[in-house]
């Protein structure tokens, strides 16, 4: 027992089994993360950041390997620093996206990295760019990620509306994570979440116990299929022997 | 993965002044995904006798079902209910009597002996016992686990402050485990009752 417990630690790599949801909304973009990275089993770390910033306008949601993911951020960091260098302008969202996009086309055989990149320039306002393994992009209106998004598309899908309000887009992106937390064994912990608008930059931290719940109140736990197997005879007042 | 974190679970049980405690969490999921909340893996088999069950949920319900049927024979024959060092070793007996092809599960039995006395033991896979007088754990993240029961275990605690220990050191220990959590059950045997209760924890 200890034996595959000592294994399970040392093969597996840090994870960031995570989710990402970002959206675009009338004025702006919201996007944020979970806070959990495992190794494993064993959480590591319960309020991590995944949520990099590519510049002062523009950041990089990351789920998929934790030092693929941070190795990318730096070096797009580093690129796009020296192109507003250059320029002497702000860099563009689709500049940032493309670059990370190229990261993961030229090395796909050896990233894995699945990013969100979220900002907003004075060319084109609020942008999104999904930026999936294997280094395909796609500008969107909302996207999620992350082993977590997998129990939240239908929610996505059927509640995200073109043009919501600041507050309504901010809710869609909580609750999303929020549902995917509750599922995803690999999602947790606590929720970061920016929103950009022509304002600047407004980061919102909610900690695990403000995080929105969904369970409710439940009712005394019977036992699971098989306390309904041996406790029911009982109820019916039949014979239970234990 | 290791078929021992398939489904995930962290148990505790811990003893106090003619007192246990035994608790689990409430997860059931299929690796990393989370089915439901309402699972919990101590079982009673008698007032004064609970079995924890951690490792594969399948082996863990049928190591119950097989025991629980033992169990009723025996008070058939000998009209009494069984004594918890003698279940400890029933057990250890029939999981050792599948050493090449064992059940992967490992229990936790906790009650209290005929006199008052509590009783804790646990085994791992294939049925090696050890008793203890203070607490015993098992689950997918037994590190977190033992430093929890380790730092707050004291001697002679009275049935309220077990309940308050064994739930911190459940709820703190399986925080940092990914596979276990969503909600826990604690039951606390005395000698004239049982007490079980549920927490409410985080949900993630």
């Amino acid at each position: 027992m200890d034996v595959s417990r000592g294994a399970s630690h040392a093969e597996a790599a840090p994870s960031t089994g995570t989710t990402i949801v970002a959206c675009t909304y009338k004025g702006g973009v919201v996007f944020g993360a979970d806070g959990r990275v495992s190794i494993g089993n064993y959480i590591m770390n319960r309020a991590s950041n995944k949520i990099a910033p590519l510049s002062d306008y523009i950041f990089l949601c990351r789920s998929g390997s934790a030092p693929d993911t941070q190795i990318i951020s730096d070096n797009v960091r580093h690129y796009l620093h020296q192109a507003s260098a250059e320029s002497g302008e702000e860099p563009s969202v689709l500049m940032a996206a493309n670059l990370v996009r190229l990261l993961n086309y030229n090395n796909k055989d050896h990233l894995v990295g699945a990013m969100l990149v979220v900002g907003w320039d004075k060319h084109a306002g609020g942008q999104l760019y999904g930026v999936p393994i294997s280094g395909t992009l796609a500008k969107e209106k909302w996207a999620i990620d992350g082993s977590g998004s997998s129990y939240i598309w239908g929610y996505c899908d059927s509640e995200f509306k073109e043009d919501m309000t600041r507050a309504e887009a901010e809710n869609w992106v909580k609750e999303a994570l929020a549902l995917a937390m509750t599922r995803d064994a690999s999602s947790g912990g606590t929720i970061r979440m920016y929103t950009l608008d022509d304002a600047g930059v407004h980061y919102t931290y909610i900690p695990g116990d403000q995080v929105p719940q969904f369970m409710g109140d439940l009712p005394f736990p019977t036992g699971g299929p098989v306390g309904a197997v041996l406790g029911s005879a009982g109820r019916e007042g039949g014979m239970v022997i234990g | 993965m290791s078929i021992f974190s398939y489904n995930g679970a962290a148990i505790v049980a811990m003893a106090g002044k003619e007192c246990v405690a035994i608790g689990s969490d409430l997860r059931f999921g299929v690796q990393m995904q989370t089915i439901t909340c309402d699972t919990p893996k101590v079982f009673k088999i008698h007032d004064k006798l609970y079995l924890g069950l951690s490792g594969l949920l399948t082996d863990a319900q049928t190591l119950h079902q097989k025991l629980m049927f033992r169990h009723n024979l025996y008070k058939l024959r000998e009209e009494r209910d069984m004594k918890p060092s003698t279940f400890g070793h029933m057990l250890s007996n029939a999981l050792y009597e599948r050493r090449f092809g064992p059940y992967f599960a490992a229990p936790v039995v906790a009650g209290l002996e005929p006199d008052g006395t509590p009783f804790l033991c646990g085994m791992d896979t294939i049925g090696a016992i050890e008793t203890a007088k203070d607490f015993m754990i098992t689950g997918t993240s037994p590190e977190s686990l033992y430093g929890m029961c380790e730092s707050m275990w004291r001697p002679d605690m009275e049935p309220d402050e077990l309940f308050e220990t064994v739930a911190q050191c459940l709820m703190s220990g399986f925080d940092r485990d990914a596979l276990a959590g969503w909600g826990a059950v604690i039951h606390v045997i005395t000698k004239d009752k049982v007490i079980s209760r549920t927490l409410k924890t985080r949900m993630d």
